[in-house]
């Protein structure tokens, strides 16, 4: 299977590749930091030497006991980052369309949808969050979203996005009556839908790790191919990809990595649209390229995003789902400004 | 030479409505006779709404009661509980209609809807931000229109080219509606439980508890806006025709494309202001007016009658229906429209014409 490596829009084959390794190490650099400086910011604001020594050392002290607390939250936002930039690449190369968000198709509702379900009509009345239980209802949502946006010749973006947004719709009318309907899911159900975060149980992370991992090793596998998706399909059939199968597996890829992650934080939407953007000005198209460094700058975000809505309104939190909307979606208006012959 | 002939007789044009020397419309007799059965319709479901139920007026006692003051508990229902609301909803419905169908027919695209571009939510937004966040500052129906105000500009801002491409307006619309959806989200989880129910229920439109100060605003606002949107019949029906016919038949497609769309966002932003964002009725109301129609042009009349035959028909269900707590009428029309707009998208798409 031919992969393509394209030459570059600046320098050439070795140097640019050796330049892509470089950068590479500095955006996991960066991932450090960031997760360093999610441990040091909050209500009570730990100086980063001090958070160095706690975790070399873990000791009683008072900051020590706030480092760890905060521990759980950071593995958390960098599983949960990785996950949703790295879905965000598939979706763009599945719909060869740089404004691919899976939040657009529905994934993140639809997953709210079967938690919410099975938290009213067979849970005690608080949102269960297991990822078994979020994984039917985004599936059942992505397939829907796909049937309507490709009847009759094709399909592009912008179909899969209006049936994206009517799936969306209907799914939402069916949350808003079942919650309002039971006060108690309801309680749970509104603190969890912003997408944060906080307080969250700490053996969740452990819980969605498999999937993420399962996600993420699917999209290296499939990333090679969807360098050849990107040419065309019948590019991509002509060099020996079958763009079926590519095109399933991309999308269970991205359904599992958005499943998981919004059953462990609740919906967080646009990470999945601008981190995959934002480095594709760097690394050029190559697919490979593009998930190793969302998986790594897309935790890079959602921690940011995080510390600023810690930092902003202390001593009280913003979430980080509404963090990343008011950066995300100024992202996606800028793309939008800038497309052109979109008409 | 073949004897001269009678000319032939011209096929009867259509019927003119005239009054005195000003006024001269063209009126379809299919569309008088389908607006004068939907009316028929729209009567018998405000009948409906002020007879059905526990709490209902007896059939027989109603025109008495509509006229004269009936006494304490039936007086309570009539004038507090369900005329108030059935007033709202007969005009939120039709403005919401009229508003859908000149978004239609201005984008020449089934799917251009006040819905998409994020008014709806803007609204929410804006009650978010001025019941529960800043509240007393301004009355809520107000801080929803400012709310509904931003987001249109925001949308308008972000296109870059105004609303004048829906490819971009949709897509610009959906991030805008993600940022209000956040901040609404945020609101109702910051909130005390009691507020944060009755905003949700707010932002999925409800007509609950409406006021007659709700009917004042929104039957003022119908009844400023609608015989403007009706004078622009005639240009509406040559934009359908494209841009470049519309203006060499003197139908000038920008100013009336401006004109258009002001009149529609203020209808939907005052139907918005009184009832929250009802979904898809602005959407859906004007292709059922089309195809009963028949008949090239907007279907303003038609469109608003048939608005508020769903919106009163939704909000009927709501109020009857057997569920423990009563719905925000919104979450009907988002479910029915919702499926009827994921059938309109299949046919639209096979046909090829998006």
């Amino acid at each position: 299977m031919a992969a393509a490596r394209p030459g570059g829009s600046s320098g050439r084959g070795p140097a640019r590749t050796s330049r892509l390794w470089a950068g590479l190490l500095v955006a996991a650099g960066v991932l450090v930091v960031v997760a360093l400086l999610s441990l040091s910011v909050g209500s009570k604001a730990i100086p980063l030497p001090e958070v160095w020594s706690s975790l070399v050392n873990p000791g009683t002290g008072y900051s020590d006991v706030v480092v760890a607390s905060r521990i759980p939250r950071t593995i958390l936002g960098v599983l949960v980052g990785a996950a949703l930039a790295v879905s965000g690449v598939i979706m763009q190369g599945l719909t060869r369309n740089p404004l691919g968000d899976p939040g657009l198709l529905g994934v993140n509702v639809g997953a709210a949808a079967s938690i919410v379900t099975a938290a009213a009509f067979f849970g005690a009345g608080s949102l269960a969050t297991s990822v078994w239980v979020a994984l039917p209802g985004a599936f059942l949502a992505v397939v829907v979203v796909f049937l309507i946006g490709s009847a009759g010749r094709g399909s592009n973006l912008v179909r899969l996005v209006l049936a994206g947004a009517v799936v969306t719709a209907v799914i939402a009318a069916y949350i808003q009556a079942v919650t309002l309907s039971l006060p108690d899911v309801f309680d749970s159900y509104r603190y969890w839908v912003v997408g944060s975060l906080a307080g969250r149980d700490p053996a969740l992370a452990l819980q969605i790790a498999p999937f993420i991992v399962v996600g993420l090793l699917l999209a290296v596998w499939i990333a090679p191919a969807l360098n050849a998706v990107a040419l065309g399909d019948e590019t991509a059939t002509a060099l020996g990809v079958n763009t079926v199968t590519v095109r399933l597996i991309g999308a269970v890829a991205t359904t599992v990595l958005c499943a998981a992650a919004t059953a462990a934080v609740g919906p967080i939407g646009f990470v999945g649209l601008a981190v995959p953007h934002i480095v594709r000005g760097f690394t050029g198209p190559d697919h490979r390229w593009l998930v190793a460094y969302s998986a790594l700058l897309g935790p890079v975000l959602l921690l940011v995003a995080d510390v600023v809505g810690r930092a902003i309104v202390s001593p009280q939190e913003l979430m980080v789902g509404v963090v990343t909307a008011f950066i995300g979606a100024p992202v996606l208006l800028v793309v939008v400004r800038r497309m052109r012959g979109a008409a | 030479m073949p004897a001269a002939r009678r000319p032939p007789r011209v096929a009867a044009s259509r019927p003119v409505l005239r009054v005195g020397r000003f006024v001269s419309l063209p009126v379809s007799s299919r569309g008088v006779a389908v607006a004068a059965i939907a009316l028929l319709v729209l009567l018998a479901v405000s009948v409906a709404t002020l007879t059905a139920g526990r709490l209902g007026l007896p059939l027989a006692g109603l025109l008495p009661a509509l006229v004269s003051d009936p006494g304490s508990a039936e007086g309570f229902v009539l004038s507090r509980l369900r005329a108030p609301r059935l007033v709202v909803g007969i005009a939120a419905g039709a403005a919401l209609g009229v508003s859908g169908a000149l978004f239609q027919t201005v984008t020449r695209n089934p799917l251009g809807s006040p819905d998409v571009i994020g008014i709806g939510i803007g609204a929410g937004a804006g009650a978010a931000a001025f019941g529960l966040l800043w509240p007393g500052i301004v009355p809520l129906p107000v801080g929803a229109l400012i709310g509904a105000g931003v987001a249109i500009g925001l949308v308008w801002i972000g296109t870059g080219r105004g609303f004048s491409s829906p490819s971009r307006v949709i897509l610009t619309g959906i991030g805008v509606s993600a940022m209000g959806a956040a901040f609404v989200q945020y609101g109702i989880a910051r909130a005390g439980r009691e507020e944060a129910t009755v905003l949700a229920a707010y932002l999925s439109g409800s007509l609950a508890s409406r006021s007659w100060q709700d009917a004042a605003i929104i039957w003022s606002s119908l009844v400023l806006l609608l015989p403007l949107a009706l004078l622009l019949g005639t240009r509406l029906r040559l934009i359908e025709m494209g841009d470049e016919t519309a203006d060499a038949l003197g139908a000038r497609s920008n100013t009336t494309r401006v004109l258009s769309i002001v009149i529609a966002v203020g209808l939907s932003a005052a139907a918005v202001s009184v009832a929250g964002p009802v979904a898809f009725v602005a959407l859906a109301a004007p292709q059922v007016a089309k195809r009963l129609a028949r008949a090239p042009g907007a279907a303003i009349v038609l469109s608003a009658v048939v608005g508020a035959v769903m919106l009163c028909v939704a909000d009927l269900l709501v109020q009857q229906a057997p569920f423990g707590v009563q719905l925000p009428v919104g979450v009907i029309t988002a479910a029915v429209g919702g499926v009827y707009l994921g059938y309109l998208l299949i046919s639209e798409f096979k046909k090829g014409t998006m």
